[in-house]
């Protein structure tokens, strides 16, 4: 694909602006009506998804060229998706996709940012988005779990980058290893094997780097032969589910995140949770497990002749309708003691954590200014306690907490869903 | 300065007159703006022959003061402010150009008053947004440029209306017409065509009309009218809500729009409803004024053609439920006074002696307009200011009008005097002057500024007096038309 | 960039580093790349400050907040986006007016007024523009439309003066905006020239009037995007949808909805645009459409009572069921469906769906050929017949997309005014675009020669003299007002 691909989509915006904005009918106010971090921070209308497509309508017409400015406004979104769910409430075009195409066409054309390159280069000799201490399967030491990689599983438990390298991320991991094991699942893991995911550094742009992950763990799934991936973390969750199924290599496997697969144990009366946790807590809808982790729509055809953007067959248009959004709640309401108490932005129109789309790596002022907004929202709810099922919102989250001076806390499902077994 | 003989050639020699007497009566009127003597008075009987004035005034930089009512005039803008003027009275002109059911709109030229388009329009089966009892001479034009309040708030979706369109010769001799009427085609081929002059917006994205209201005729002299209307009633139900208190009158009202469950409704303080409504002067008068309630709200509930007994039966039951949690009561009569005696009296012009006479031959009215968190204090303000000025309060008239659909109050005072009575007129003309500068200070908006308290309402809003120069030295480059009023 | 650096760090002296950019990578999202820099303004002092500039250095300027639409800027001018300009300042429930600045958009306001048992008119171009733009949108019939919503006003002049409307110029209070004297609302335009506009200059705050909200205090939904729906009708709503067997008895219809004071909104879709309404994607929008068709009997129009108390529904519904049934209506069983009712409500009130009303099964985005007429519906819905005659002819012949010819409006003020609308979208037909050019000016020329209206389409010189020369006195106003013709009018810009 590339960005010509998306010419009739582009050239349907018609700048109404609804991409700035939640879906019209779920505003409550004045307050927590924005959708898109990028034009909420930098204001400029290039900064907006309809803002995105309109400079792309430039560049396809001849009448503009990469930039520095360009690379910037580029960078500066975090890839969250939203606008495309405010725009598709009412109109039949892409937004994301052709979005996320100008971000691959762009590091194609080496309009890369030096940060982001840096990131891939690391990817690129230890297969991690994040810095390498020590080895992936540290956080399992004396757990005694099973080795997919040497060891028949049902069900592989794929870490993700972020709460294998970073230390205080191993509960995430250790946490959903108890709970497999209560629910007594036949599961493993792949231990120092395990291999990033790809899926940010799809995000990032880097289109070829994200097939090559796909295609290294899709290997080392067949040679496991498991049928399902459970992942704690929604950027992996997307990359398994959403991404690979778009590279072509996804096959039949079912991918599940882990508040799926604890929702779907429970309803099978394998776990129960018995323990109190007396919380109030609010929920954040993590983009990868949210909107775009809706499944991957193939279509193949053409557009029909005729004056309207149709096509044959129709297009099915990802809308964020099908996203993950019940079970990690009906997981909290399982949980005795605890009480939910939703944001104003939630499920398809959740404000990003901001941590997605390189820009925790290219612009942390910017990850950290949307993280704020998060939390005062969430503060808005009067919660005790964020609760998220990504470990990429958790540190946002937790940085933003730190330099805004709340007290609020932040878990994983995983961890409240441990406490309550 | 004119020649008589070219007025006479523009409008005939029986339209010109430079006789001192009528001159007199034009040179004054009950405000206390300053006596100046007319040169002439002409009473045109078109636009053309207005355009022609227009233009010779321009050519001998001779002011012209438009009037359209009859007398008695009350606030000044019908008095020259500048000496060499010359009068344009257009009472003569009398044409009811159109009343139609179909579009509830009505056109008449100037000098059409009440008394005339009521009947012309009820004929067709609707009916004017009315102001509260105005004299019966008085021009329906005249009352729309003068964006008098209306009686129906819930009917007065702008502050424009119940104005539609104008017809107008400019002060530089042009004709101008403003909304739908401005064209394409004349007057006559837009009716040939099926088209009224309804739409108040345009020509063009400036709403035009908002200019020549409330100019006092300094921008333009309006030729005729257009006015918006209502469907007359098949059935009206009308209410007297009396109280000691205000405010609850204020919220009762607030909803009555808000919910849009009435039509006529305001508020008189006991001594207006008494000059009102008192047959036998002045017994009558002030055992009513002492019998009745100090605030009295009136209401009026209509159906029209579907189920109209249906439609007043179901409001009443809604507004049993308002006034039970405001704790006031609706009533038929109120210390005898009839809630359909008052309904009729308001259905029409005043009769003769006009209302705001009857009590001493003369009231000084002060207006403005405001909101309900304020209304009280400005109340009180009032009465501060009559004491101070050794004014009985309770002599004062109040007239309380809830405006464009309950989003601003009309507050009027009506400072009741002898004008033969020096003494009288002197603490009358000083109370007037101190209380409008009270009243500002604590917030009162003089949207309608009229006579010596006119200046120091202008000057509080230098930028708007810039702002209306500018406009002013489009339509009027010479300063032609009503010079010495607002800031011209 | 456009600008000289000399230039460029005079507006930087103004709002900051961060809200000025002059660079041509951001234009093309605004208009064109001539703009010379767009600024973000914060206050009033500053869109004054950037004006009084503009007018020193003699540069042009124009405004947007929420915007609509692309259109070609002149050359090196200065474009204020009214972004930062977001607040809501103050809701006065008791006399029903709200206090805005440019960039609160009217689902923002509606929300928090919903709240408060209030609502407000929102416009057609939909509740994500500007609450404080000019024009008509869905609920007209009760709320009123155009300027009309319209009470104080905060307006920086061309000229850089702050104008401050009405009661706010000498008792800082919001609730009207006209006089003392004069109402100088006439001259700020706003309209067909997007949002924060006036006939040039900006408006930095307005106040708008406010009505009664019957409804919940929000809508209570079920689904998720684009399929939200409401668990149940809330009580003494209903919404039906109407079919008449002609435009004369469909518009008696409206006529006499609106003289009974019965009716919260009155739309006149077309069929077309109520399966646009209740559609969540295209494919299902051209099913919808061919089984209403079935179905309808011919022009007709959507309806949402709202009524304050049980009683006054009872007495609404029983008014409409005669008025329908004098009328020879007919009553869609589609939208009988409180499920699809409910669309239509909550659509209707909350504008949410425009974008799919106008311009989803169009090409490119914003382009429509047509014409929006406000004023006297009766005789501009025969004028719009006509249109659509004419029109059909060309689908007939291949030289238009085939939508059935149809068009739309719908009664303002209690049916006292209305709006009708036409559009009309090139079929890939070579000499398509030409056909609907011709069929434009045709239209306008009949306006004009029939005297109907002063129509669009046509230069301002064949109008204005047809039309009182009101382009020869808007021209003096601007002049007066713009007099260094520093401020550029955006044409077709909504919110």
């Amino acid at each position: 694909m590339s960005i010509k691909d998306y010419r009739g989509d582009v050239e349907k915006c018609c700048r109404c602006s609804c991409c700035k904005f939640i879906p019209l009918q779920k505003v409550k106010g004045s307050k927590y009506s924005y959708a898109c971090p990028s034009i909420a921070k930098y204001n400029f209308n290039a900064y907006s998804g309809g803002g995105r497509l309109l400079s792309m309508y430039s560049m396809l017409k001849g009448e503009m060229d990469y930039s520095e400015k360009l690379k910037e406004i580029t960078y500066n979104c975090n890839m969250c998706g939203a606008c495309g769910v405010s725009c598709n409430y009412a109109m039949d075009m892409q937004v994301n996709e052709p979005i996320s195409e100008f971000r691959v066409e762009s590091v194609k054309d080496g309009q890369t940012h030096p940060a982001l390159e840096k990131v891939i280069e690391g990817l690129r000799k230890t297969n991690s988005m994040v810095p390498v201490k020590g080895k992936r399967g540290d956080w399992a030491a004396g757990l005694n779990l099973k080795n997919a990689a040497q060891e028949q599983v049902d069900v592989l438990f794929h870490v993700g980058c972020k709460t294998s390298f970073d230390p205080k991320m191993h509960k995430l991991a250790q946490a959903t290893a108890k709970i497999l094991q209560k629910a007594g699942v036949n599961f493993g893991i792949a231990g120092d094997v395990e291999v990033c995911c790809g899926g940010r550094a799809y995000q990032m742009g880097y289109e070829e780097d994200a097939r090559s992950q796909a295609k290294k763990n899709m290997a080392l799934i067949k040679k496991a032969g498991v049928k399902t991936v459970v992942t704690g973390c929604a950027d992996g969750y997307q990359a398994f589910k959403v991404l690979y199924d778009k590279f072509g290599v996804k096959g039949d496997l079912e991918v599940l995140h882990i508040s799926e697969y604890i929702d779907m144990l429970m309803k099978e009366g394998k776990l129960k949770l018995t323990q109190k946790v007396n919380m109030t807590v609010t929920y954040h809808d993590p983009c990868n497990l949210g909107r775009k982790g809706e499944s991957y729509k193939h279509w193949k055809g053409v557009r029909k002749p005729g004056n309207r953007f149709m096509f044959d067959p129709p297009k099915d248009y990802r809308r964020g309708e099908h996203g993950v959004y019940q079970p990690p709640r009906d997981v909290l309401a399982s949980i005795p003691g605890l009480t939910l108490s939703e944001m104003t932005r939630i499920k398809e129109y959740a404000w990003c954590c901001g941590s997605g789309g390189g820009v925790s790596e290219s612009n942390p002022e910017f990850a950290m200014w949307t993280g704020k907004e998060r939390i005062e929202e969430a503060l808005s709810t009067g919660a005790e306690a964020i609760v998220t099922t990504c470990p990429w919102c958790e540190k946002n989250f937790k940085e933003a907490i730190m330099a805004s001076g709340s007290k609020l806390k932040v878990y994983d499902i995983v961890e409240l869903v441990e406490k309550a077994i | 300065m004119f020649q008589k003989d070219t007025l006479v050639k523009i409008v005939g020699e029986k339209n010109v007159t430079d006789e001192s007497s009528t001159l007199d009566t034009y040179s004054k009127d009950l405000s206390f703006v300053n006596t100046l003597r007319p040169d002439f008075v002409i009473k045109p009987k078109n636009a053309n022959e207005i355009a022609q004035l227009v233009k010779l005034a321009n050519e001998t930089k001779t002011p012209l003061v438009p009037v359209s009512s009859g007398a008695q005039h009350f606030r000044g803008d019908t008095v020259p402010g500048s000496g060499g003027a010359v009068v344009l009275d257009l009472s003569g002109m009398k044409k009811i150009m159109r009343t139609d059911r179909y579009h509830r709109v009505a056109m008449c030229e100037p000098g059409v008053t009440f008394e005339e388009l009521i009947p012309a329009v009820e004929k067709e089966g609707i009916r004017l947004n009315l102001p509260l009892l105005p004299r019966k001479s008085k021009s329906v034009v005249g009352s729309l440029l003068e964006r008098e309040p209306v009686t129906m708030p819930t009917y007065q979706w702008d502050i424009s209306d119940p104005l539609a369109c104008l017809g107008l010769i400019v002060g530089t001799g042009e004709e101008f017409r403003t909304g739908q009427a401005a064209g394409p085609g004349t007057i006559e081929e837009q009716w040939e065509a099926g088209a009224v002059q309804k739409a108040p917006y345009g020509p063009g994205s400036t709403c035009w009309h908002r200019l020549f209201q409330g100019a006092q005729g300094t921008m333009g002299i309006a030729t005729w009218a257009s006015i918006r209307c209502e469907i007359l009633p098949t059935l009206e139900e009308p209410f007297l809500v009396g109280s000691p208190y205000v405010e609850r009158l204020f919220e009762l009202s607030h909803w009555l729009i808000r919910l849009r469950l009435v039509n006529e409704c305001f508020i008189l303080n006991n001594t207006n409803l008494a000059a009102i409504m008192a047959k036998n002067w002045p017994c009558d008068y002030q055992a009513i004024k002492h019998a009745l309630p100090p605030w009295i709200l009136f209401y009026n509930l209509a159906g029209y053609e579907y189920y109209p007994e249906e439609r007043v039966s179901y409001r009443k039951k809604n507004i049993q439920s308002l006034t039970q949690k405001i704790a006031v009561e609706s009533t038929k009569a109120l210390a005898g006074i009839s809630a359909g005696e008052l309904l009729q009296k308001v259905h029409r012009p005043s009769e003769e002696p006009y209302w705001k006479l009857r009590y001493k031959g003369a009231s000084h009215d002060i207006f403005f307009l405001s909101i309900a968190d304020k209304l009280p204090g400005l109340l009180d303000a009032m009465n501060i200011e009559a004491n101070k000025a050794s004014y009985p309060a309770s002599d004062i008239g109040v007239y309380i009008q809830p405006g464009v659909q309950g989003s601003s109050y009309h507050c009027e005072f009506n400072i009741f005097y002898d004008p033969q009575s020096p003494s009288e007129i002197n603490q009358v003309s000083q109370l007037s002057t101190a209380a409008t500068l009270s009243l500002m200070d604590k917030g009162a908006f003089f949207s309608r500024p009229y006579g010596k308290s006119t200046d120091a309402i202008m000057n509080r809003d230098a930028a708007t007096v810039t702002a209306l120069t500018k406009v002013k030295n489009i339509f009027d480059p010479n300063n032609i038309l009503n010079p010495g009023k607002l800031c011209f | 960039m456009f600008l000289s650096p000399e230039v460029y760090k005079k507006f930087e002296d103004i709002v900051g580093e961060e809200n000025i950019c002059g660079d041509l990578a951001i234009m093309p999202s605004y208009h064109s790349g001539q703009i010379g820099a767009v600024v973000l303004p914060k206050d009033t002092e500053q869109v004054q400050a950037i004006v009084k500039l503009c007018n020193r250095l003699n540069i042009q300027f124009t405004v947007m907040s929420t915007g609509f639409i692309r259109a070609a800027m002149p050359q090196g001018c200065i474009y204020l986006d009214m972004r930062r300009m977001n607040k809501i300042i103050e809701i006065n429930e008791k006399d029903m007016y709200a206090v805005v600045e440019p960039y609160v958009t009217s689902a923002e306001l509606q929300a928090e007024l919903m709240k408060r048992g209030l609502n407000c008119s929102i416009k057609g171009s939909g509740a994500q523009c500007t609450a404080i733009i000019r024009g008509h949108g869905h609920m007209d019939l009760s709320t009123g439309g155009d300027d009309r919503n319209q009470l104080g006003m905060e307006w920086v002049t061309p000229a850089g003066d702050v104008l401050k409307l009405g009661a706010l110029g000498s008792t800082h209070e919001w609730f009207c905006g006209d006089g003392p004297g004069p109402s100088l609302r006439g001259v700020i335009s706003g309209r067909g020239s997007g949002d924060a506009l006036a006939e040039g200059g900006v408006i930095t705050k307005a106040a708008m009037k406010l009505y009664h909200w019957p409804g919940p205090a929000a809508f209570e939904l079920e689904g998720q995007s684009p399929n939200y729906n409401l668990k149940e009708i809330p009580p003494n709503f209903m919404v039906r949808y109407y079919s008449f067997p002609s435009v004369p008895q469909m518009y008696e219809a409206e006529l006499k909805i609106g003289e009974s004071e019965i009716m919260f909104a009155l739309m006149g879709f077309n069929v077309a645009m109520l399966s646009a309404n209740i559609s969540p994607n295209m494919e299902m929008e051209l099913e919808v459409i061919e089984k209403l068709n079935k179905e309808v009997q011919g022009p007709g129009f959507y309806v949402i009572v709202a009524a304050n108390s049980p009683e006054e529904f009872e007495y609404d519904q029983k008014v409409l069921d005669k008025i329908i049934s004098d009328t020879g209506g007919k009553s869609l069983a589609m939208v009988e469906d409180p499920k699809v009712g409910a669309l239509v409500l909550i659509h209707g009130v909350r504008i949410s769906v425009s974008i799919r009303e106008t311009f989803r099964l169009r090409p490119v985005g914003g382009k429509a050929y047509g014409f929006q007429i406000m004023g006297q519906r009766d005789v501009n819905i025969k004028w719009i017949d006509e249109a659509a005659n004419r029109k059909k002819e060309l689908i007939k012949k291949g030289l238009g997309a085939d939508d059935g010819g149809v068009y739309f409006g719908w009664s303002v003020e209690n049916s006292h005014l209305g709006k009708t609308e036409i559009f009309f979208d090139p079929s890939p037909h070579p000499e398509s675009l030409d056909a609907i050019i011709d069929w434009q000016q045709t239209t306008a020329r009949k306006a004009l020669e029939d005297h109907l209206n002063p129509p669009t389409h046509l230069p301002l010189s064949v109008v204005g003299p047809e039309v009182s020369n009101y382009h020869i006195w808007s021209k003096k106003l601007d002049e007066a007002f713009n007099p260094n013709g520093t401020t550029v009018v955006l044409p077709s810009l909504m919110g």
